[in-house]
Formats: structure tokens, sequence, C-alpha cells
């Protein structure tokens, strides 16, 4: 049947018409592609702020929004809500386009690559005496990067060991643990297998999860993470709380099956420690929020103290982070300018209850700490609570994570040589020497 | 084809003897053959029911009846607070307009551009026919993340992101169409094209006269097949869109996940979860006979 | 048939050409305009939107970007995005993990099938278009949800499936919150999900062997097993490599309930490569890396097919 392929020349005018449509196709969409303007805004500006939070706080924000409406008419601020463990992406792939996202709530780890990238553009200079008049020193070098400050602190998080206090008292213990002896001896009797109870709490599957509380433990052992851009994860203290691990694996008074977390960071370890099956168990400020909803009246039962000191500490020390909200600066300059207008408000003291700002009323209906001085005395009360006490005071000695570029894929392998000592998988000792020579390729190659 | 299951157990040869000359007893003796393929088909039919099951009875449980430990296997108290709940925290019923329009929209235009590629690819002859076909199947291989990124780009810079057009843009063809529709138009057989070009029919009329009412098994299937994917496809929206008016249901119900606390709201995600599979379940329900037939089709010339 | 067409569409006649090679050139001109008109939405859809990307891919796995700055200043890396793949222990492991998963649920899910079809198949039982239906059901779910339900199904405190293993004596396995059994969770989850569409698959292979081969064999004594062995599973072979090639293509694209039930945990051990590919890119912002790991996915895909494919047109001539 095949009678063209007997004719050349037939067949070169039966291709030429199709070959001919594809190429024109293909040209037209590349040239629509490369030469395409990017699609700018008039006045009335509306911007869009990104955010990982749920429902309730959302409506907070939108209902400053709405006030902030009827204060500045021509500006509209719409919100977009993206589940946490989608965030990141979102920032990513719609922020270079300009017509994405304007505002973002963003992790403090992010700041530098969003700003390499031009995604966390210079704040005015109204905004940068802003935040350094209301706001403590380490925040305002937070979110500091090459000399200009990049945005609004808002929240900032650190951790502290949770513990219930029933379970304590019908082991006999009085009071929590304030060393790593006193946790391991702790945790083997607060170890009851018959009920599924484990000691000893700690979290997989979520990066931040596993890591700070373990680099906590360092950090109150005189460690640290990073000096400069060289990991220390073969040094003393991070050995030590490798092998602190390592027992009370072995021990049996962690179960790293019982540990899991999802993607929205919740999940197993949640449901365990609120159920009571778990005896303690390091955690950030912000999941009171969470345990309050759980536990309903059983709250109660929930202490806080702080991260039990090593052998070479002296003192106990968490590690903190915050977050901050940034504007795109991709986006054209009305976008911009309208961004940082509303964003001034929203962390103004007139925008909220009493003195506090709407930022900060939104972050203490999460059980989360607000940043600005002003709000903090705003909300002395509620951050008295006996919960959130101990964070507040903890504060003072934290040591934030460091935010360099590469943190990510550092945080991640980290991550996987702790879940390895979790799960028995590897010995401390070769767990540690892995990562510190991936982590130590990582940072030079992100910072070259 | 009934040889393997209960006859051979019998010799079929006495079986069938009996059959012919002697009249049925009424009461056979139950075979134990028979007992036990209806166990095991009892068992087949268990596997995909029981998680179906437990999603329809948690949807209906209450918050403190879900964090029972043990599970309760019954809701005491079924209730439908959970549905209120989840439209409540979603814009639910938008987000079915949403995936009705991108899914509809792709399906037809599917339709379309894979009959019409089906029917050059099995009724023309070209050099590199064959090859080109190939081609354009291989691509069925390929994960879509491969090409998020760059498409992303592309639909970005043309001012699409976040746009209705955006989505369903990269869905208006795709090679399994064409694959398919190639299958079923090669097998009406030649002389039937022929003979309307002989009459002098233009190539289009004989596509929609002559193909298309033979294809209807064809289109059905495809049609099917292709509202199922789209409706159900979630790395793209989620990729491309921001403002969750457009979502469609899929992502509708992953913003509730991300609204799930912690296990006592998973009434409520499972919930969403019942609610966001109702419609894919009521189209191959209805078309069940032809589509399950059109599948098994294309496995069976593949 | 002719005649029926004929009556049902009335095509204005024409005076018919006689043959030579002036009639056959210009309908092969006439053909060649059609083809290009009815092949070019479909394939400049698939240019544009499928071919496009993939060059694109090949061409910034060549270079280093974050995505965040414009793809015209990316820097040039030549291979350098290969090596350090390559080097890259995590990258591995997720190929490992990608062929563990992908070569279980195949291996899993073909026999399965191909017993469930004959199952469905052979005997007559009222309940087969029922069993069939369900079973098939599972396919139309989005996985989203479906990922949502077997979450809750394999809840370590208050799933069902726990409760089941515990209510036989057994302890209950951790399911998706340890790394040895969290890659054989999702394993199961993508049977649950495929199990009704292949099966369909293996069944209408079986229509396909005609029935008088069972009775011959049966009168020769032959038994289940034997025709099974003897018939069935042989002519069974084309639909079964269509089968496994489709269950291939579906195993190695799984990116959903990674994404959503494990993060690729715990330790890497769920990391398949579509969520290695996700995550270097958009978390870690190193979209060349990423794509450099997409073009050596494609390869090995492309080898496999080009096999199976090869194998598949073999047996049909």
């Amino acid at each position: 049947m095949n009678l063209i392929s007997r004719n050349r020349r037939g067949w070169r005018q039966c291709i030429k018409p199709f070959i001919a449509v594809a190429v024109v196709a293909s040209g037209v969409a590349t040239t629509a592609v490369i030469a395409a303007p990017q699609v700018g805004a008039s006045s009335p500006v509306t911007i869009t702020y990104l955010t990982h939070w749920g429902p309730t706080q959302v409506n907070m924000l939108k209902a400053d929004a709405a006030a902030f409406h009827k204060i500045n008419p021509n500006i509209t601020v719409n919100f977009q809500a993206v589940p946490f463990g989608n965030l990141l992406s979102t920032i990513d792939t719609q922020g270079p386009s300009g017509n994405g996202w304007t505002i973002a709530g963003i992790y403090d780890l992010w700041l530098p690559a969003l700003v390499d990238g031009g995604l966390a553009v210079n704040a005015p200079s109204a905004v940068a005496s802003d935040v350094k008049a209301h706001w403590p020193t380490n925040l305002v070098t937070d979110v500091t990067k090459n000399g200009a400050v990049r945005g609004y602190p808002n929240e900032v998080d650190l951790y502290a060991l949770n513990y219930n206090k029933a379970l304590f008292k019908a082991a006999g213990i009085s009071k929590p643990p304030a060393t790593w002896s006193e946790l391991v001896t702790d945790a083997k009797m607060l170890t009851v297998p018959s009920k599924g109870q484990q000691g000893f709490g700690v979290i997989t599957d979520w990066a931040a999860g596993v890591v700070h509380p373990w680099l906590s433990l360092v950090d109150s052992d005189g460690g640290s993470l990073l000096t400069g851009l060289k990991p220390n994860l073969t040094s003393r203290a991070a050995m030590a709380a490798a092998n602190l691990y390592a027992e009370l694996v072995k021990a049996g008074s962690t179960v790293a099956t019982m540990s899991t977390a999802n993607a929205e960071t919740t999940g197993p370890f949640l449901d365990n420690f609120t159920s009571g099956k778990t005896a303690m168990i390091i955690m950030a400020n912000w999941w009171e929020a969470d345990l309050q909803t759980s536990m309903g009246s059983k709250f109660s039962d929930v202490g806080a103290a702080p991260i039990p000191i090593g052998p070479n500490g002296t003192k106990s020390s968490s590690v903190s982070y915050s977050w901050l909200t940034i504007v795109n600066g991709k986006a054209n300059s009305a976008k911009q300018a309208a961004a940082w207008k509303f964003l001034q408000y929203l962390n103004g003291p007139t925008s909220g209850k009493s003195g506090s700002s709407g930022m900060g009323d939104a972050l203490i209906s999460m059980g989360i700490l607000p940043s600005r001085l002003s709000d903090v005395t705003a909300h002395k009360a509620q951050l008295n609570s006996p919960f959130l006490k101990v964070y507040v005071s903890e504060l003072k000695n934290a040591s934030p994570f460091p935010t360099v570029l590469g943190g990510e894929q550092m945080t991640d392998t980290l991550q996987t040589a702790i879940e390895s000592i979790d799960f028995g998988t590897a010995s401390a000792a070769a767990a540690m020497k892995s990562a510190q020579s991936q982590i130590t390729s990582i940072l030079k190659s992100a910072n070259s | 084809m009934s040889a393997l299951g209960t006859t051979s157990m019998t010799d079929p040869v006495a079986e069938d003897r009996s059959r012919t000359k002697v009249p049925r007893r009424r009461r056979r003796p139950i075979r134990l053959s028979k007992v036990l393929t209806s166990v095991a088909i009892g068992l087949v039919i268990l596997f995909p029911l029981f998680p179906l099951y437990w999603l329809v009875i948690s949807s209906l449980k209450s918050t403190h009846e879900l964090l029972q430990a043990p599970p309760s296997w019954f809701p005491a108290h079924p209730t439908i607070s959970a549905f209120k709940e989840a439209f409540d925290a979603v814009p639910f019923a938008h987000s079915f307009f949403n995936s009705f329009l991108y899914a509809g929209t792709a399906t037809i235009s599917v339709l379309v551009t894979s009959m019409m590629a089906g029917y050059v690819f099995s009724k023309y002859h070209f050099r590199g026919r064959n090859v080109l076909f190939w081609v354009i199947v291989a691509t069925m291989f390929m994960p879509p993340i491969v090409t998020l990124v760059p498409l992303y780009w592309m639909i970005s810079r043309l001012g699409l992101s976040d746009s209705y057009l955006g989505v369903v843009l990269p869905w208006l063809a795709n090679a399994f169409g064409v694959f398919l529709m190639r299958q079923f138009i090669g097998d009406l057989p030649d002389e039937l094209i022929d003979a309307a070009r002989i009459d002098g029919a233009s190539e289009l009329r004989i596509l929609w006269r002559v193909v298309v009412p033979l294809m209807r098994p064809a289109i059905v299937t495809l049609g099917v097949f292709s509202f199922v994917y789209y409706w159900n496809n979630f790395l793209w929206p989620l990729t491309v869109l921001e403002t969750s008016s457009k979502y469609p249901v899929v992502l509708a119900l992953y913003q509730l996940l991300s609204f799930n606390m912690s296990a006592q709201y998973e009434n409520v995600v499972l919930a969403g979860a019942l609610v966001a599979s109702v419609p894919t379940i009521i189209v191959f329900l209805l078309s069940q006979r032809v589509f399950v037939q059109g599948i098994a089709r294309v496995g069976v010339k593949g | 048939m002719t005649a029926g067409i004929q009556s049902a569409v009335s095509f204005p006649s024409r005076r018919r050409h006689v043959g030579g090679r002036g009639t056959r050139r210009s309908r092969r001109l006439h053909e060649g305009r059609w083809a290009a008109l009815l092949l070019s939405p479909a394939l400049a859809i698939v240019i544009c939107f499928v071919f496009a990307p993939i060059a694109l891919t090949i061409w910034i796995s060549f270079h280093n970007w974050s995505m965040l700055t414009p793809i015209t200043q990316m820097p040039w890396v030549g291979l350098s995005n290969y090596r350090t793949i390559f080097d890259d222990p995590v990258f591995r492991s997720s190929l490992l993990d990608t062929l563990i998963y992908v070569g279980l649920v195949v291996a899993v899910t073909v026999p399965l099938a191909t017993l469930i079809g004959m199952l469905l198949y052979f005997p007559r039982n009222r309940l087969r278009g029922f069993a069939r239906t369900v079973l098939f059901a599972t396919y139309v779910i989005p996985t989203v949800a479906v990922a949502i339900v077997w979450g809750a199904l394999y809840e370590p405190s208050y799933g069902p499936l726990a409760e089941m293993f515990k209510a036989v004596g057994l302890s209950a396995p951790a399911f998706l919150s340890s790394p040895s059994t969290a890659l054989v969770s999702l394993v199961a989850f993508n049977i649950w999900q495929m199990l009704g569409y292949y099966t369909v698959l293996m069944v209408a292979g079986l229509t396909l062997i005609p029935g008088e081969l069972y009775e011959v064999a049966s009168i020769d004594g032959a038994g289940i097993v034997r025709q099974t062995f003897a018939i069935t599973l042989p002519l069974l072979r084309r639909t079964t490599t269509f089968v496994i090639l489709i269950a291939l293509i579906n195993a190695v694209q799984v990116f959903d309930p990674v994404y959503l039930l494990t993060q690729g945990g715990p330790i890497n051990s769920t990391d398949v490569i579509s969520y290695e590919i996700q995550r270097t890119a958009f978390e870690y912002g190193l979209a060349g890396q990423a794509s450099a790991m997409s073009v050596s996915l494609l390869v090995v895909l492309a080898a496999v097919a080009a096999i199976l494919i090869g194998l598949m047109r073999a047996r049909s001539r």
C-alpha cells in the first residue's frame, strides 16, 4: 500500500506541509514564550499575601486587611493559603514572574537564597527604621542580609522539654530532668512497654523536628552546629548528643516507630504525647495550640522545662529560629509599595487590640511568641502562662539556627543521620562521620 | 471455557453425557471448589471494599469517637457534621465546578485531537509515519515531574499562571489518546475509507460521517479515561494555580488536609476525601461496561 | 458494507478519474495536506508541551539554576551536575528505592492480576461482575483521597490495620513509621489502587484463548494446574508483557503518596526518584541538578521501554 515511498518527490510534498505546520507552531510558541512581556498592574493595586496558616488565623489577617482597606481604599490584599509542605515550592515557582505572591511569610533559613534570587527586596528606609526601633537586635540581624533589612520579623520559636506531669507523678519523679544523666534515668523509669509508653520521644519524617531538638541538646552541652561554614558534627558535643540518642534507643526508652510526623507537622508523634504514651519530648512553643485542641482539659498535665544540660555544658540553650514577611522584588513598584504599606500597618500598634499589632494577635492565638517588643508587653499575661513562661525566659539563652545558603539540604542530610541512629540502622559514630563529610561539601558548593 | 473450575474435578466426558442425556437433578451437591471459589471472590471483593468502607464510616464519626483506640468498626452516633465542616473550611462546592471545567475542556479537546491524529496514523501512509507514532507514544513513559519546572516557566512567561487556560493548555492533547485512537481506527477496514474517498468525500467528511459513528466505544473509553485522569490530576494545578477560588476538587481536598491539626480532624479530611471521590465513581459506574471493554481492547491489541 | 455507507451518506457524485500516475500523485498530495492538517493540533500540543520542556530540561541540566533568576542568565557547568548527583549517596539511594518499589509493584501486581483475572473469568459465579466493578473502581478515585484513606488505615494508634494485627495476636507492623516497612506499605497502596485496572486487562487477554483448547486438554486428563501452565500462561504472554509495561510506567511515576504521606522518609527509605527531583528543585533550589536527575531517569526509562516494546512487537510477528 505504500505507493508514496516509491515516489520521493511525492513523499516530500506530503511531509512538507506538516513539518511546516509543526515548525511554525513551535517557532511561534518559543518566540511568544521568550518575548512575552510581563503582566503589569494598574492602580488601584491588588496584592497577594502568601501564608501557610490555617483558616482561623487567615481570617484574622483578612479582618486586618479589611480594616486597612478602609484607610487605603485603593489597596486590596488577597490571601493565598497553602499547606506548609507546599509553601517553599509555591514561593519558588510563583515568585519569579512577579505576578504571584507579593508578600510571603518565610522561614528565615530560606532568606539567603531568596535574597540571591531577587525575591526578597530591600525594605524602604521608613520600614527599616521601624524594624530597628521596635525589635530586639538579634532579630533585626536575622532579617538583615547584605546590609539591608529585608522584612518584618514576626514569630520567634524555640524548644523546651515538654513532659507529662501525670506520668511523672505515677512514676514517682518529682521534677523534670535538668541534666542528661537525669534524662536517661527518668526516661528509663517512664518506659512501660506493656502500656506502649516510651520515656523520651523523638520526631522523624520532618527535618526541623528531627534536627532542632537534637541540636538543642548539642547547644546545651556547649557545642554548636557550624563554625563559619564548617560543620562540627564530629566534635565532642555533637558526638555526645549522638551517643545520648543511641543510648536511649538501646535502652528502649525511645521507640522510633512512635515518632512519625506527617507533611503538616502533626501525626503520630503528637498523638502519642497527647494520649499519654510519650512521657517527654523536646518540642517548640507553637505546638501549644495543637496540644490544647487535642488534650482539652488534660492540657494542664503538660509541663515545660529548659533543655537538659549536658556533662560539659554550663547552661541550657535551645535552638531558635524565626519567620519573617518579605516583599517580592519581582513585583512591580506599585505593588511593592502597597505591600510595605500594608506590612507596616499589620505590624504596627494600631492594627491589633490594646496596643498589640494585628500580627501579634494572630501569633498569640496560635501560642506563638510575637517578636515586636510592644507586642510582648501587650500580651504579657498570655505569655506568662505556665507553658509559655518557660519558653519566654529561655529566649535569651537561645542559639539561632544558622541561616546559610544550602541550609535546607544541610538540614535534610543531618536528619537522615539522626534518623539512622533513631532506628538503629547506623552507629552514632558512622552516622555523624557521614553527615560531616556530606555537609562539608554541600555548604562548600552552595557558598562558592 | 468453563473447563477450568468446577468440571475439572470430575470426568468431563461423563459429566457431558450426563448433561445431555439425563434431565438435571434439582439439587446438586455443593462442590468444595465452588465454595472455595466463592470465598476467593469474596476476598477479592473485600480487598477494595474495606478501605472504602473505612472511609465512609470515618467520615460519619464524631471527633471524639475518632480518637478511640482501639477504633470502633461502626459509628456509634453517626453524624454529618464532618461534611458540614469540610464544606465550610474550603470552597468545595465551587471546586467541583472548576474540576468540571478543566476536565471537561481537556476531554473534549483530547477526543478531537486524538481522533484526527489516530486517523492519520492508521489510514495514511508516509515515510516516517511509524517512527513519528512511536516517538509520540514514548512520551507516555515520561514521569510528569521531569518537565514540571520548564513547563511552569513557559506557562508563566505567557502570562498564564494562575489562570484557567494555563491549567488546561498542556492538556489539550495526549499521547495515550493518539495511541488508543490509532488502535481502534486501525480496526476499521480500509475499504470503507477508500469507498468514501472514491465517492469524492473530503477527509473531514469521512472522519465525521464514516469514522466517528463507528467509534462510539473508543470515544466512551478515551472520554472517560481522560475525564478521570484530568479530574484527578494533582501536581500540575498545584503548581500553576494560586487563588483558591480556581482550585479543582483535588486541590481543595489538599487544602483541607493542611487544616488537619491532629487526628481529631481526620473525620473532616476523610469526609472531604469521600466527597471528592464521588464524581469520578459516578462517571465510572455509568460508563462501566463500555469503558472496561475499551480499556481491555487496548491491552489486547497492545 | 459499501452500499450501506453509500446509502447512509450521500456524497455529491463526481466524474471518476480513471487511473494513471496523475491521479495517484494528486491523491497523495491531497492526502499529504490532510495529513498535515489533521495531525497538526495533536502534534503541536505534544511538541510545545512535551518535547520542548524535555529539551529545556536537558538544556537546564548543563547549567546551575535556582529558578529565582532569569533562565537566560544561568551559568554553564557542563557535566558537573551529573558528576555531583552520581556522587551523591542520597540520589543513588533514591534510584535504588525506585528500583525496589517498581520491582515489588510489578512482581506482586502482575501475577496477582493474572490469578484474580482467572478467578473472575473461568468459574461461573454470580458475584463476578460486582467483583470486577469494585476492583476497578479503586482506579478512578483521586490519589489524594486514596492517600488520605490509607494514611488513616496505616495509623499506628487509631488505625484499623494495626488493630487487626493485634486482634490475631501479632504485633502491629510499623507501616509508614519505620524505614524497613515504609516502602512496602507504599507498594501495598499502589497495588490497591491499580489492581483492578490490570485485572481487567488480563481478563481481556483471557478472552482471546479459545475454549476448545481447555476441553481438549481436560479430555487428555490435564488438571487445572497443568492447563494453566500449558495453555493459559503461554497464550497470555502478549497481554502480560503489555500489563508489565503499563505497571512499570505507572510505578515509576509515583509521587503523590510519597509527597502526602512520608515525605521521602523515614531515613530516605521512600525517597523515590520523582520525590528527590521535586525536593532538589523546589526545596534546595538546585534546578540544574534536578534536571540532570530527570535526564538520567529518562535515559533509563527509554532503555527499558525499548526492550519491552521490542519484546512485544517481536512476539506479535
